[in-house]
């Protein structure tokens, strides 16, 4: 099958192509080069004077697992509200707007133009249902970072002094037998000192039982990560999160990286000062200042968007403060496997609220005072911020400053004035909103054949009108092609496709094996065989993608 | 004769993985694991009927899928229940129900829902299996002994010394209910207490109401409440765990929400948490796939395409009375309830069952774990599990039966739309 996309201003910030003219030619599942005028294509698309760029792809999305799933039952009212017939191109219907379900989820994502988005929060005792859930979410790449840090076998490797080798054996171990693609801290410590009844854990405070620092967790697996060559930087959802003051906190986690290369997720959440009257302030101008001068540090946002969602984590310890303000008024907690936990507290963010209006404030402060858009990404935590599909009118609060100030107007009239985001000018272009959802997270991540329209590159395509209305825009492109073949026309779903499932799988030393092996036999009461999940398991027996890892050591 | 060790067991839910399996040319045997469920279901011999059976007569498997797909795409309410397949199955199922417009449910769902309902309205906060074998020290077991139907709950998961606390020391109170005899050999000593208001037919609601009001410092010294609320304020991780499917009590729901409570309150000073067991036969797996693909549980059916959930009408009991044409899905055990409908039935089942009354259709497939590999969730939800292949009989999975069906369907509309056009 040959395609031929003619006449589109091509925004392809990999290949340093920002708007120019040209035309785009697709074979199966590839980009190819222009094959010559000798060349027939089976279908040709005129696109001229219209927005082409490859796929989006979301680096931080809550799209799979146990926690999406008991928040979909929590969230029953939701949907019993938004139901959906199955389409005729064969997507199943489903329900839900900020737990959509699985062939929702696909749908949403298409619809706008995503073709991949990655589950952040994969525990590796759950790792086998995040994956049967996200092959059944259709259309878009998917992957899982797998949760460290708080399971009680890292800690007692770091509190028995077991050595950086043996650290990077057990983590490299993990990521093969649970097929995941990067490495995630939530809470650092946090999450397994909740287990034994400690409410709150500071950077530098020594957790209970192990007697280990949320710190040396940070620093271990920074370094196991850059050691073992893992495309994408440690994951971290630091501590503190939400906690008014938090802002030193994250300034301190900065610091606490050391050079080695980090991604900060989500960190409108970790921005926190406390000026004010209400002791509760936005520190993301100095937040922003500290990350534009460290260039080996990326970040999302985790923006705010006002409306009911939920907010599903692993950081149980932070959701179990979150709790008294459920709206509905009714949470759930989970202690998981001498693994990790999960909390679920379904929110409203309201903008007559102080909080959620300076929450919303202080992330579209950092989109704006963050100047390199190759490190920061464009993420609500879905669902934890807003649900996903408030991208097209996140990317119109960037791109359009008038707009960004009506809306300013209409927040809590407290808010502002403990923000600068009133007196910023920047609007976003095309180009760094291709870099933000494109070209930046394909590098991130490690996806060398993601985020671009070079020859070789998966034929994953965006054509968008270029419409002065940016929301309108991002919301319905035109076309959408995954894997070469048109999905969705005119906003429409058209056919259905299938993603693939990417992940890493650094090598390990055999030893470390017998004794995880030990720990399952005695510790887990399960076989280690029957937690590892082999190949046939991802995607109904097509397996995984693989990318490459180069060892590394640090300097 | 070979020896497969460390299979995995996918029949209560606990997911044990350490049956050691005989395989001959006879069959498979299993070695005696002291669990009665293990012991019984994965004795099967190789020889059996592969057969579909129309009204009873053999028929070839494209006669038997053909009929099928004849019944359920004609019917006007279709059900498909019994639902007891790996989650292949499972979605396959809901494919099919969204194609037909049949509500789903499971055979097991009752206990189920009696979890469910509380923790749709209210939330909860629970635990899991290593979490209890690791870091409890003090259980509190609340209503009929869960190894009724969780057989080596204790042996596995309570009775080995707890690694993370300190001194290891465990104990193990019951309360409205008593430990069976092989309870109290396999825990000992651990039994701290039981028979607390285990009269026969305790009122447990009211049994949980005594311990949150003596939680709650409103009962007198001389209670035996007030030393267990001290008990369980005393301890560091109290790990409350509870069968909803063995409660005999009316309103069982309101049971598990006033337990709810009582480890919310708790759960604010020292550590607790709840352990809700109910998952024989994958109902656990069923529920999760149906919340993935529906964003409901089960007791979901298709209305105009779009899921539509409601567990007092869909529940399968109910809509057996109003089924034209009921597909029962069976494939762990040779077994199934005495139900009576004045529809239809399509039966997928194990070809050992011994069927009471002989449905329209029986088409064989295999158990997974035993003819077909296949993923199963735990009792505790969140560990998924990969069943492997033991034996080939010739017996297809529900998925690849119900993967027919659905051609043949997509098929007749096919030819429907052209003879239209």
């Amino acid at each position: 099958m040959l395609t031929k996309l003619t006449g589109g201003r091509l925004f392809d910030p990999a290949n340093g192509r920002h708007g120019e003219v040209a035309d785009l030619w697709l074979r199966d599942d590839r980009v190819v080069t222009d094959p010559g005028p000798g060349a027939t294509p089976d279908a040709a698309h005129d696109v001229t004077g219209k927005v082409v760029m490859a796929g989006a792809i979301d680096i931080h999305s809550h799209i799979a697992g146990g926690k999406v799933n008991l928040a979909r039952l929590l969230m029953g009212e939701e949907h019993d509200r938004h139901r959906f017939a199955g389409h005729a191109c064969g997507c199943g219907g489903g329900s839900g707007i900020a737990t959509p379900s699985t062939h929702a989820t696909g749908a949403r994502y298409i619809e706008m133009g995503f073709t991949a988005a990655f589950e952040p929060a994969m525990l590796g005792s759950n790792a086998r249902h995040a994956h049967l859930e996200m092959s059944d979410i259709p259309y878009i790449d998917t992957g899982g970072y797998l949760v460290l840090g708080n399971d009680d076998f890292l800690l007692d490797l770091i509190a028995t002094n077991a050595g950086q080798s043996a650290v990077n054996d057990y983590v490299a171990w993990m990521l093969t037998a649970t097929q995941s693609l990067a490495v995630k801290v939530v809470n650092p410590g946090g999450i397994n000192a909740f287990k034994f009844n400690a409410r709150k854990l500071d950077l530098d405070e020594a957790g209970p039982h192990y007697g280990v620092t949320p710190r040396s967790v940070l620093t271990v697996l920074a370094r196991t990560v850059y050691e073992l060559g893992l495309p994408h930087p440690l994951h971290v959802h630091g501590c503190n999160l939400g906690v008014p003051g938090n802002v030193a906190t994250t300034l301190d986690t900065i610091r606490a990286a050391a050079g080695l290369p980090m991604h900060m997720t989500h960190i409108q959440f970790h921005s926190y000062d406390t000026a004010g009257d209400r002791k509760f302030s936005s520190g993301a101008a100095a937040l922003a200042e500290a990350v534009n001068r460290t260039p080996t540090l990326s970040v999302d946002i985790g923006q705010v968007m006002f409306g009911q969602t939920v907010t599903a984590s692993a950081d149980t310890m932070a959701q179990r403060h979150t709790a008294p303000l459920a709206h509905p008024r009714k949470w759930l907690a989970m202690d998981i496997e001498c693994d990790a936990g999960c909390g679920v507290v379904p929110f409203r963010y309201r903008d007559n609220s102080y909080v959620n209006a300076l929450q919303w404030a202080i992330g579209l402060e950092l989109f704006l005072l963050l100047d390199d858009p190759w490190r920061v990404f464009l993420t609500t935590d879905h669902p934890n911020g807003a649900p996903f599909t408030f991208y097209p009118e996140l990317i119109r609060l960037l791109m359009d400053r008038d707009y960004r100030l009506a809306k300013l107007a209409e927040i809590h009239p407290d808010a502002p004035a403990h923000t600068t985001l009133g007196s910023i000018t920047r609007e976003y272009t095309l180009a760094e909103i291709a870099i933000m959802t494109r070209a930046a997270p394909a590098r991130i991540l490690g996806l060398a054949d993601r985020g671009h329209l070079a020859p070789g590159a998966s034929a994953d395509v965006t054509v968008y009108s270029d419409l002065a209305d940016r929301r309108a825009m991002f919301e319905r492109p035109d076309l959408v092609f995954k894997s070469g073949r048109l999905v969705v026309r005119g906003g429409t779903l058209v056919a259905m496709a299938s993603g693939c499932t990417h992940v890493v799988r650094p090598g390990f030393d055999d030893l470390i094996e017998r004794r995880i092996a030990r720990h399952f036999d005695e510790r887990i009461g399960l076989p280690i065989k029957h937690f590892r999940i082999q190949d046939a398991e991802i995607r109904h027996g097509a397996g995984p993608q693989l990318h490459p890892c180069q060892r590394r050591e640090v300097p | 004769m070979t020896f497969h060790p460390d299979t995995l067991c996918p029949f209560c839910g606990l997911g044990c993985g350490d049956i050691g399996i005989d395989l001959d040319e006879s069959g498979i045997t299993p070695r005696p694991t002291g669990c009665p469920q293990a012991d019984r279901l994965f004795r099967r011999s190789a020889a059996v009927p592969t057969d579909a059976r129309m009204d009873g007569n053999a028929v070839s498997m494209d006669d038997a899928i053909a009929e099928a797909a004849r019944l359920l795409g004609t019917s006007a309410a279709p059900l498909i229940a019994g639902l007891a397949a790996d989650v292949d199955g499972v979605l396959s199922a809901l494919s099919l129900a969204e194609r037909i417009g049949a509500t789903v449910d499971h055979e097991r769902s009752d206990a189920l829902f009696r979890n469910l309902a509380v923790l749709r309205r209210f939330g909860w906060s629970v635990t899991t299996l290593a979490e209890l074998r690791n870091r409890c020290d003090l259980v509190l077991v609340v209503g009929p002994d869960p190894a009724t139907a969780f057989p080596r709950v204790w042996e596995r998961w309570v009775a080995p010394e707890p690694a993370l606390v300190p001194g290891g020391a465990r104990s193990v109170v019951f309360l409205g209910g008593e430990p069976l005899p092989e309870t109290v050999q396999c825990l000992g000593s651990r039994i701290e207490a039981s028979g607390l208001g285990s009269d026969a037919g305790p009122d447990l609601a009211a049994l949980v109401g005594r311990l949150r009001a003596a939680l709650a410092g409103r009962t007198a010294d001389g209670d035996p409440m007030t030393a267990l609320a001290s008990r369980l304020c005393a301890a560091r991780y109290v790990v409350v765990i509870w069968a909803a499917g063995l409660f005999d009590n009316p309103q069982p729901d309101l049971i598990v929400e006033g337990l709810v409570r009582l480890i919310r309150n708790v759960d604010g000073t020292t550590r607790c948490a709840g352990l809700p067991l109910s998952g024989a036969d994958n109902v656990i797996g069923a529920n999760q796939a149906c919340g993935w693909r529906t964003g409901f549980p089960l007791r979901t059916g298709f209305n105009a395409g779009a899921p539509l959930h409601d567990p007092e009408r869909f529940d399968w009991r109910t809509r057996l009375c109003d089924a034209d044409v009921t597909l029962w899905i069976s494939a762990f055990r040779p077994e199934m309830p005495p139900f009576a409908t004045g529809g239809s039935v399509i039966m997928l089942a194990p070809p050992e069952l011994a069927v009471t009354t002989e449905p329209a259709l029986f088409i064989p497939v295999g158990t997974p774990g035993i003819d077909h590999a296949g993923d199963v969730f735990r009792a505790d939800s969140v560990v998924a599990l990969h069943t492997g292949a033991l034996i080939d009989r010739g017996l297809p999975s529900v998925a690849a039966v119900i993967g027919r069906i659905l051609s043949v369907l997509a098929e007749t509309a096919d030819s429907k739309e052209e003879a239209e056009c």
